[in-house]
């Protein structure tokens, strides 16, 4: 992670009390001048208007922020923006769109993992993560995993089948094609 | 033309939602998710006493801030009108009082004032740089309730007299911590005023109300207000009836003449949207040696606000759950000094059943008996708090075919004696109901030359799957595939539809949509008789019908889609409209509508470490037809698990001196996370209610809750011996 004074000030784009920033949001370069105080979720929703990522508390509390950074999953409501130069972040619009969707977001869809809707950006997005972190093979350590999404609807049993399919069709993929196969 | 197609079946099957691409994706467009240009942001300012009255408000440093655009307080936009809530209109709120209205404070959080700046940072730094001034005095937020006001809920017989005359009694005190929704989208208000009309995107599981209590509380004629609600972060019942940051960013946007978006904070939502009021009930139950009931008295009372009498009316089921010759049941209320409360996710009924079935519970072991045989034993033939027949009670099949799927019969009712892996398993079950009714609702739907149908209602989808259910329906009814029905709905353009609330909606839905089909059928019938050249051209109207999408000669084999009758006619479209007529709150039913259930649950519990968990759960439910399994199960399980919530987590602590809420955020005020659910087992019994709507469709959102936490709670007691009688359990209590 880059530090705050990475992100050049600079007194001709950024106005008064104003800070300019670059950042690559799903493989996309942005140059904007910002609130200093303002959290990288804010920026991406009030800024960039990628709204698919959610605030929920803006503590950390929930997850429906969570994006990824450098690969990483984060709740953005707790990074600042300006903290974020350089780096690679990824929404929720960066996974896949409604004519083609990532596998976990086509696995949500299939097993109903979700009820309104709004923590679900986040909850995906933890879930993607999770693919690539030293997470054991059952249902119980999936549900570890993703405690740091709250589900208020309650659609956790649903998000367990749509997270473990996804993770058996990866087995599969991986597994070493049988011989003469 | 061709031969009647045999109907394709669309209800019943288990199938993703229509609106579910754009969930998953981050498209799905939220209230706070709609940037609109020149948009300012709102923050307001809550008051931080719960009682007194504010003496000067301070705004000259906020005022000067960069970017901000206003500082409202009292006084700087017309008083608003106090709304006189009734259900026909309808015209609900649970908080009447229009904001700024006094300088008089009721409660903390009440707002105070309004910071309106250029950004969200900017408002933000405002609303916190406004300073307050208070004359405060000690609020009363006592959690020990005495009834202020009294009234007979239901009586029949003489429970007092059976009561002292019984063989077994038991009389308990059960209590509930007020429970607060917190869904995870909190109520926001995108406000947009062009000058001659009123644009709201609302947090609403009722657009239609919520159009009707803001044009009369704003003094704008009703149709001069629009209120836009496509997708919805969940209510749970908290987003039913506006609350106060609607009308605030509604004031602003007039003053201003700009967009303005008002979105509330975590701790915000502790504060003034409402919530489930502390409870506190009493349970006597008499009974004969072997079991049967002789007399059940159940007196309850809540919290309320000082101006708004809200009623938890916690003996919703208590009348016709059990046959019981005599029984009385009393409400009464608290007034204390905490915001408005309102109807949370099965209100009444849920806590009710909370104190009812955890006495059941009680007296099975004071009688030595099973606590499912003492159900059986005392199940009711008819209800006999009305004294009319059940439209459909199918509760006997649920107690059993659960107890069969949990393995009931292996129980030893011995506290403590049941061990696996170490650990002492509790073994507990609770019956549950739920009211099954329908509200006033109307659908159009347009049928179109290419085969496609368009439906649509100012109703609401809030994660129930209301896209979906009206998509199945109309596709049923018309014999076309899902795909082909387009839903509109969550827009007071459309025509008015009913709350999201209740589960009531899918119910409500059912008839105006028949009737909407059958309406453009008939049109279209009389454009194609009046027509030259179709098929039917100067045929009498009353020899054709319409029925699963087709136009068909009555005496004959031959029919037309109505997308070929369009096509023919060179018409694009055709409409019909329909409206349903409600039976929710009506004086004297000739049936008792409700649904049924029963919940099995097993914990675990480790004394050496204090650990109890929920480790399995087998629910069993008799809810009418069910429409789409695969939501309908989601719903059922999203309320277990807000079951497991309110019975080992939930609870709002007020402090006593300032009032706050003081676990006013999701890491202090503790909801079920994915780890706190065990695999859930959920079954339907499915005997469609065709008394309720021509599917048989009852409304599944609120079911699955009722039960939940006694059913645990009688776990508990079977695993430590120790009676759970105050929600939520706290672990102190099982040392």
């Amino acid at each position: 992670m880059t530090s705050l004074f990475d992100a050049a000030v600079t007194a001709s784009d950024a106005g008064e009390g104003r800070i300019a920033i670059k950042l690559r949001v799903n493989g996309q370069e942005r140059e904007v001048s910002i609130d200093p105080r303002m959290t990288l979720l804010d920026y991406l929703r009030d800024v960039l208007h990628l709204t698919g990522t959610k605030k929920g508390c803006d503590h950390g509390q929930c997850g429906a922020c969570t994006i990824h950074i450098n690969g990483r999953r984060m709740n953005s409501c707790l990074a600042l923006a300006a903290a974020h130069a350089g780096d690679e972040i990824t929404t929720i619009e960066g996974l896949g769109t409604p004519g083609r969707l990532h596998p976990m977001q086509a696995a949500f869809l299939e097993n109903d993992a979700y009820q309104c809707g709004y923590c679900t950006s986040g909850q995906i997005m933890s879930a993607v993560a999770l693919l690539s972190e030293p997470c054991g093979a059952s249902d119980d350590d999936v549900r570890e995993f993703m405690s740091g999404n709250i589900c208020r609807c309650g659609a956790y049993p649903n998000i367990i089948r749509a997270i473990q399919q996804v993770r058996r069709d990866q087995q599969k993929d991986a597994a070493p094609q049988p011989a003469g196969a | 033309m061709a031969q009647p197609q045999a109907a394709i079946t669309q209800i019943g099957q288990a199938r993703a939602r229509i609106d579910g691409p754009l969930k998953v994706t981050g498209t799905a467009r939220f209230t706070s998710d709609h940037n609109l240009p020149g948009m300012l942001y709102a923050v307001p300012v809550g008051a931080t006493i719960a009682k007194g009255r504010v003496t000067a408000i301070d705004i000259a440093r906020a005022r000067q801030m960069p970017g901000v655009r206003a500082i409202m307080k009292r006084g700087d936009f017309p008083p608003m009108s106090h709304i006189t809530p009734n259900f026909v209109e309808p015209l609900m709120a649970d908080e009447t009082r229009p904001p700024f209205d006094d300088d008089v404070i009721r409660y903390y959080g009440q707002y105070v004032a309004l910071a309106v700046a250029d950004t969200f940072e900017q408002a933000k730094a405002a609303a916190d740089a406004v300073t307050v001034s208070y004359a405060a005095e000690t609020p009363n937020v006592d959690p020990h309730l005495a009834a202020e006001n009294t009234k007979v809920v239901s009586e029949r017989g003489d429970a007092e007299k059976a009561y002292a005359g019984a063989a077994v009694t038991l009389d308990a005190q059960y209590a509930i911590a007020p429970e607060t929704h917190n869904p995870i989208e909190t109520h926001a208000t995108v406000a947009n005023w062009d000058g001659d009309e009123l644009t709201l995107y609302e947090t609403s599981q009722a657009v239609v109300n919520h159009r009707n209590v803001l044009a009369d509380m704003l003094g704008l004629p009703r149709h001069k207000v629009r209120v836009i609600a496509k997708f919805i972060g969940s209510g749970f019942g908290g987003k039913l009836w506006p609350w106060s940051q609607s009308p605030l960013a509604a004031a602003a946007s007039i003053k201003l003449g700009q967009p303005v978006k008002l979105v509330l904070s975590r701790p915000m939502m502790f504060h003034a949207v409402g919530h489930r009021p502390r409870i506190e009930q009493r349970v006597r139950l008499g009974a004969t040696r072997d079991g049967k009931l002789v007399s059940l008295q159940h007196d309850y009372v809540n919290t309320t606000s000082i101006l708004d009498d809200y009623e938890e009316n916690c003996g919703e089921a208590t009348p016709h759950m059990y046959s019981v010759p005599n029984l009385r049941v009393t409400s009464g209320l608290a007034k204390r000094n905490i915001g408005t409360p309102t109807s949370m996710r099965g209100p009444g009924a849920v806590p009710g059943l909370f104190a009812t079935e955890s006495a059941m519970d009680e007296l099975a072991v004071k009688l030595g008996m099973d606590p499912l045989q003492l159900h059986l034993l005392n199940e009711p033939r008819l209800d006999e708090g009305l004294g009319v027949p059940f439209s459909s009670r199918h509760l006997k099949e649920c107690l059993t075919l659960g107890a069969e799927k949990f393995g009931w019969s292996n129980r030893d009712p011995h506290v403590g004696a049941m061990k696996r892996d170490g650990m002492i398993l509790g073994w507990g079950m609770a019956a549950c109901s739920w009211l099954a009714a329908r509200l006033d609702c109307s659908v159009s739907v347009e049928l179109r030359q290419d085969g496609t149908a368009r439906v649509a209602s100012a109703s609401q989808d809030i994660g129930t799957g209301t896209y979906t259910v009206m998509a199945q329906m109309a596709a049923e009814m018309l014999g076309i595939a899902v795909e082909r029905v387009e839903v509109e709905i969550g827009d007071t353009k459309l025509p008015p539809g009913a709350v999201s609330g209740g589960s009531m909606l899918t119910a409500s839905l059912v008839a105006p949509t028949e009737e909407a089909i059958a309406a453009a059928g008939k049109a279209l019938i009389a454009r194609l008789v009046a027509g030259e050249n179709t098929p039917f051209s100067g045929a009498e109207p009353q020899t054709l019908a319409f029925k699963q999408g087709r136009i068909m000669a009555k005496d004959a084999q031959t029919s037309m889609p109505f997308a070929a009758a369009l096509q023919t006619l060179q018409i694009a479209s055709i409409s019909g409209q329909g409206t349903g007529q409600g039976t929710f709150g009506a004086q004297r039913p000739k049936l008792s509508s409700h649904s049924f259930g029963a919940h099995f649950v097993e914990v675990t519990w480790r004394p050496e470490i204090a650990r109890l968990r929920a480790s399995r759960v087998v629910s069993v439910f008799d809810a009418g037809r069910i429409l789409n399994p695969l939501a309908a199960r989601n719903q059922i399980e999203g309320a277990i698990v807000m079951g497991i919530g309110m019975a080992l987590l939930e609870g709002t602590e007020y402090d006593a001196a300032s009032g706050a809420p003081i676990n006013a955020n999701l890491a202090d005020y503790v909801v079920a996370t994915n780890a706190d659910v065990p695999a859930l087992d959920v079954h339907f019994v499915e005997y469609p209610d065709y008394n309720l709507n021509a599917l048989g469709a009852r409304g599944v959102g609120e079911i699955g809750l009722a039960g939940a936490a006694a059913a645990l709670t009688n776990a508990v007691y079977h695993a430590t011996g120790i009676r759970v009688r105050e929600l939520p359990l706290k672990l102190e209590d099982l040392l």
